[in-house]
């Protein structure tokens, strides 16, 4: 598409603002800034590439796959994506090529998209805070255990945190998650208060204002694949690539996101959505997904927590730790405690993980959302001046 | 086991009876003898340990027979009455004791400390249900109604019973169970406050929901929403910070900023999420409203967040306050401009028919006074960008919005005279602006908005539409009055009578075009359209009463159609805004007129 002389002269556009890029090519021919166009785009692509495969290849810790710290810097990947996108659509650019064809409902699907990927942000955020709530039982079960005399009273105490971690674990999804303390109970209606049921078969009881009542995180994230087609043809070259791959990192984030951390009904999440083959920029991010899907594939079997690496251990730890509660005898064997104390000094470093990483990993998914928002508000706000330039003067 | 006991007892005793017999005997050397002494003294240690022991071995009996008790029971300790709970705790608190002794004894008796720790596991268990169970069954609940106006002293349990949750936060705080103690508290009060949501009848919105609401239903939920907010942190929040400190004040400061951050963190964020939402919808100037009520909400209510959430836990609450605050903010500001943008891009297709005034004007000046109630919102808003008044209406005294107000009705204006100048009839441009800017002047007289446009605002305004009603006259009837005037040197003139009867010709046709067009005009205030046509009168009659009068003996009486109070008459057709005509019969003076409808 060659870029016509009004992106030459950009200072009187609505936006102001001049690239520096396209200063540098201004002296040169109508071609040349064509061709920063491409260079940009190409630019776009490739950092794309870079920055998932750098993921791909993240195995150690504090950043191994699927970690608290791994997930914080997907989120810190995603962020940079979007500023260049909104660079590479924005910046010294003339309304109007926004506004036309193909990206005439190319946009304001991504902006459509951007909405819905709120609501998942909110419920990935509540998740967090169940996250948070399994902490503090382990943290309960580090009290009990971190000890050098284990008794049958610390044991016991140990034996009731764990049983309540578990089940939070193995819950969630459809409850919220939250335990009250280590106590089941819960209270009925707003006037009467029938006793607790201390049933260890008492369900537990929801947080009752979570996500609404139908919402689902997996049909979100569908609906919001749905539609995501690679451009073609002349579309290809222009600016619907760089729409269609920030729709994509969107989507891939996302999804990630709810395959990580708890969150409100997760069914069918594991039918992934197509990614784009035989694309470049687009093959790191194949490939995660892929291993992705295979892990949720293996879990969704035994219904659990979610992939983030932490649970992942945890769940092991505090299995092992509860057998070991259940078969308990005081006293304990010493190489039987020596295995405990490695257990336990296991869980108390993911507490400290946890400790240290949920809470900024909660705030970069609040970043994540105001982000998307104020971009949403940008592209809004420069179509609507691509429109009213349409109009005739009155 | 007290045999057991009571044989080493016996043991000791006669090992120490032989030492000292043996120390006393000069058959061993000073250094044996010192040794033998050192044993002594670490044998007599032991046997206070031993009776310590026994001692601790009394008391955790004493208590384990309490605690067991109440283990076995399905009811509720605290439902029995004080006797039976202070009882309880007195027994926790032994146990405690034993415990704390038995570790700082250098003889670990492991078996005794494994069973005291382990009656300490059972109480605290234990008190966790009985923690539970008096949250639930003395929370009070709270009528929205009932506080709307007044703020702090609501309890959200009764505190009758604080002192004893006191009493146990205390106990298992100091049994090293701090962490159950406040798992359990944080989820009572959470539950409590999720409770509430339904009292404030909030439901739960996705985003998509919220952004596809329209109209009605969106206000609807907004009202709600904002009554809630204010009920959550003016006094609900207050009441619950109140309560983790009255319950927990006694440790660290942190235990209970930390527990209030806890039960309140997620509930705060969904419920500003609702305000995200909204504050991401359409940007249209109906929206204005909306956006400026709850901005003005949020404004107020933020020093109440600083407040309740001024330590490090609840940084976040307070950031996210803050950031939907501005968004509110800036929304507010946006539509404004957005509107301002509406008005002097109103289109100019269609000639206004009549003349009168315009939609967009009533638009405009209804939507500005409505402003004017939100005048300290705005004021926080718009104070670094009040544009410089084009007309120098600037004024020290001027009220703060002046300088929007004036610069909201110059683009009125301004797009008003472009709609002018759709007319043909230059007359028509002028009555158009005066009904105009007329009703402009009226709606900014009344109550709210003379505050902010001032009296020079209103004065040069008035001389406006003054000025474009003389315009109008002179535009229309200057050529039908210079028709009437004669000059002197033609007073004589034998060519007079000829003139004059071209002159009555001419009046007679000029005035009933005149009259057939702008019947169909429209002054729609009354007093203005009176006005108007008195000024026309004065003039016009007078001048045709001095017309005809002069020359009455000269002009036929067929050439007059019209007596002066014909005329006088005719005026006040004038503006009515319903067309009518003028129609001739050639046989003598009689006049009919017809109605023509539009």
């Amino acid at each position: 598409m060659p870029a016509t002389t009004e992106n030459n002269h950009n200072q009187g556009s609505f936006l102001g603002r001049i690239s520096i890029r396209r200063n540098q090519v201004m002296s040169m021919s109508m071609d040349g800034s064509h061709d920063t166009e491409c260079e940009e785009m190409e630019l776009f692509q490739r950092h794309v590439a870079e920055r998932f495969a750098e993921l791909l290849s993240c195995t150690d810790e504090p950043e191994a796959f699927m970690s608290i710290g791994w997930l914080r810097k997907l989120l810190d990947e995603f962020l940079c994506c979007e500023a260049e996108f909104k660079a590479v659509l924005l910046m010294g650019r003339d309304p109007f090529q926004i506004a036309k064809p193909p990206l005439d409902k190319l946009l304001p699907e991504l902006l459509d998209r951007i909405i819905k990927s709120l609501d998942v942000c909110n419920a990935v955020s509540l998740g967090i805070d169940s996250l948070r709530n399994i902490q503090r039982l382990a943290e309960i079960v580090l009290s009990a255990l971190d000890q050098t005399l284990i008794g049958d009273g610390q044991v016991r105490r140990a034996k009731k945190a764990l049983s309540a971690l578990l089940s939070a674990m193995l819950h969630e999804d459809k409850d919220g998650g939250i335990t009250k303390g280590t106590e089941r109970s819960r209270s009925f209606g707003r006037r009467g208060n029938k006793d607790k049921d201390r049933s260890a078969a008492a369900p537990f009881r929801s947080l009752s204002w979570t996500m609404p009542k139908n919402w689902s995180a997996a049909k979100q994230i569908h609906a919001m694949s749905s539609n995501l087609a690679a451009p073609r043809g002349n579309e290809s070259s222009g600016l619907a690539l760089p729409v269609f791959i920030m729709n994509t990192v969107l989507v891939f984030v996302l999804w990630t996101l709810v395959a990580a951390l708890p969150c409100q009904e997760r069914n069918g999440l594991g039918t992934h959505f197509q990614m784009p083959r035989n694309l470049s920029w687009a093959q790191p991010i194949t490939a995660l997904q892929e291993r992705i899907s295979e892990e949720w594939k293996k879990k969704e079997k035994k219904g659990t927590v979610g992939l983030l690496e932490e649970m992942q251990k945890m769940e092991k730890i505090a299995q092992w730790l509860l057998d070991f509660a259940d078969s308990f005898q005081f006293p304990a064997e010493a190489d039987k405690l020596e295995e405990v104390k490695a257990q336990v000094e296991e869980l108390a470093d993911i507490c400290r993980k946890m400790e240290e990483g949920l809470e900024p990993l909660q705030l970069q998914i609040r970043e994540v959302f105001h982000r998307v928002v104020r971009t949403r508000t940008e592209f809004l706000h420069v179509l609507d001046q691509a429109a009213k330039l349409n109009i005739p003067a009155s | 086991m007290d045999d057991h006991k009571s044989e080493d007892q016996h043991l000791v005793a006669a090992a120490q009876h032989i030492l000292k017999a043996l120390a006393a005997s000069k058959a061993v050397s000073d250094d044996l003898r010192k040794t033998l002494l050192d044993f002594d003294i670490h044998l007599s240690a032991m046997s206070i340990v031993e009776r310590s022991i026994k001692q601790l071995e009394r008391k955790i009996k004493f208590a384990e027979g309490k605690i067991m008790t109440w283990k076995a029971k399905n009811s509720m300790i605290w439902d029995c009455g004080s006797k039976e709970s202070s009882e309880y705790l007195e027994a926790v608190s032994e146990i405690q004791a034993a415990v704390h002794n038995l570790q700082s004894l250098n003889e670990h008796d492991k078996e005794l400390l494994g069973r005291a720790n382990g009656i300490l596991q059972v109480a605290m268990a234990k008190l966790e249900e009985e923690l539970v169970h008096i949250l639930v069954k003395h929370k009070q609940y709270l009528e929205p109604e009932s506080f709307a106006n007044e703020a702090g002293s609501v309890d959200l349990v009764n505190p009758a019973l604080i002192p004893d949750l006191k009493s146990i936060a205390n106990v298992m705080f100091g049994s090293k169970y701090h962490q159950e103690f406040c798992q359990t508290f944080i989820s009572s009060r959470r539950d409590a406050l999720d409770e509430f949501f339904v009292v404030l009848e909030i439901e739960r919105f996705s985003n998509e929901n919220v952004m596809k609401m329209e109209g009605n239903c969106l206000n609807r939920e907004i009202k709600k929403w904002i009554r809630a907010v204010k009920i959550v942190f003016q006094v609900y929040l207050v009441a619950e910070k109140r309560l983790c400190k009255q319950i927990l004040g006694d440790f660290n400061d942190s235990v209970y900023q930390f527990c209030f951050a806890e039960i309140t963190l997620s509930f705060v964020l969904k419920l500003l999420n609702f305000g995200e939402a909204v504050a991401m919808g359409n940007r249209s100037p109906e929206k204005l409203f909306c956006f400026l009520d709850i901005y003005e909400v949020l404004e107020n209510l933020a020093v109440y967040v600083d407040i309740l959430f001024f330590e490090e836990f609840g940084s976040f609450v307070r950031d996210e306050f803050h950031k939907l605050l501005n968004k509110f903010g800036e929304a507010s500001k946006f539509t404004f401009l957005a509107f301002k943008n509406a008005i002097a891009n109103d289109p100019s297709k269609a000639r206004f028919p009549g003349g009168g005034v315009h939609h967009l004007t009533k638009y405009v000046m209804n939507f500005i006074k409505t402003l004017a109630e939100y005048g300290e919102a705005l004021n926080l808003l718009l104070a670094d960008e009040t544009p410089a008044d084009p007309e120098g209406n600037d004024d020290d005294d001027s009220h703060p919005l002046a300088g929007e107000f004036w610069s909201v009705a110059a683009t009125l204006e301004s797009n008003l005279i472009s709609k002018s100048k759709l007319y043909k009839d230059v007359a028509l441009q002028h009555v158009f602006m005066m009904n105009n800017i007329h009703y402009m002047v009226q709606k900014a007289k009344s109550s709210e908005l003379s505050l902010v446009f001032g009296d020079r605002w209103l004065r040069r305004h008035v001389a406006k539409f003054r000025d474009n009603a003389r315009s109008y006259e002179r535009v229309t009837w200057g050529p039908i009055l210079s028709i009437l005037k004669q000059e002197n040197a033609e007073l004589n003139c034998t060519s007079s009578k000829e003139n004059l009867k071209k002159k009555c010709k001419d009046f007679n046709a000029s005035f009933s075009e005149t009259y057939r067009s702008q019947t169909g005009w429209y002054i729609p205030d009354t007093e203005l359209r009176e006005d108007v046509q008195i000024s026309i009168s004065q003039k016009v009659v007078h001048a045709y009463r001095q017309f005809t009068g002069r020359y009455s003996s000269t002009i036929d009486e067929k050439w007059k159609k019209h007596t002066v109070d014909d005329i006088e008459n005719y005026v006040l057709d004038l503006f009515v805004g319903s067309p009518k005509s003028l129609h001739y019969f050639s046989s003598s003076a009689q006049i009919l007129k017809r109605d023509k409808s539009v």
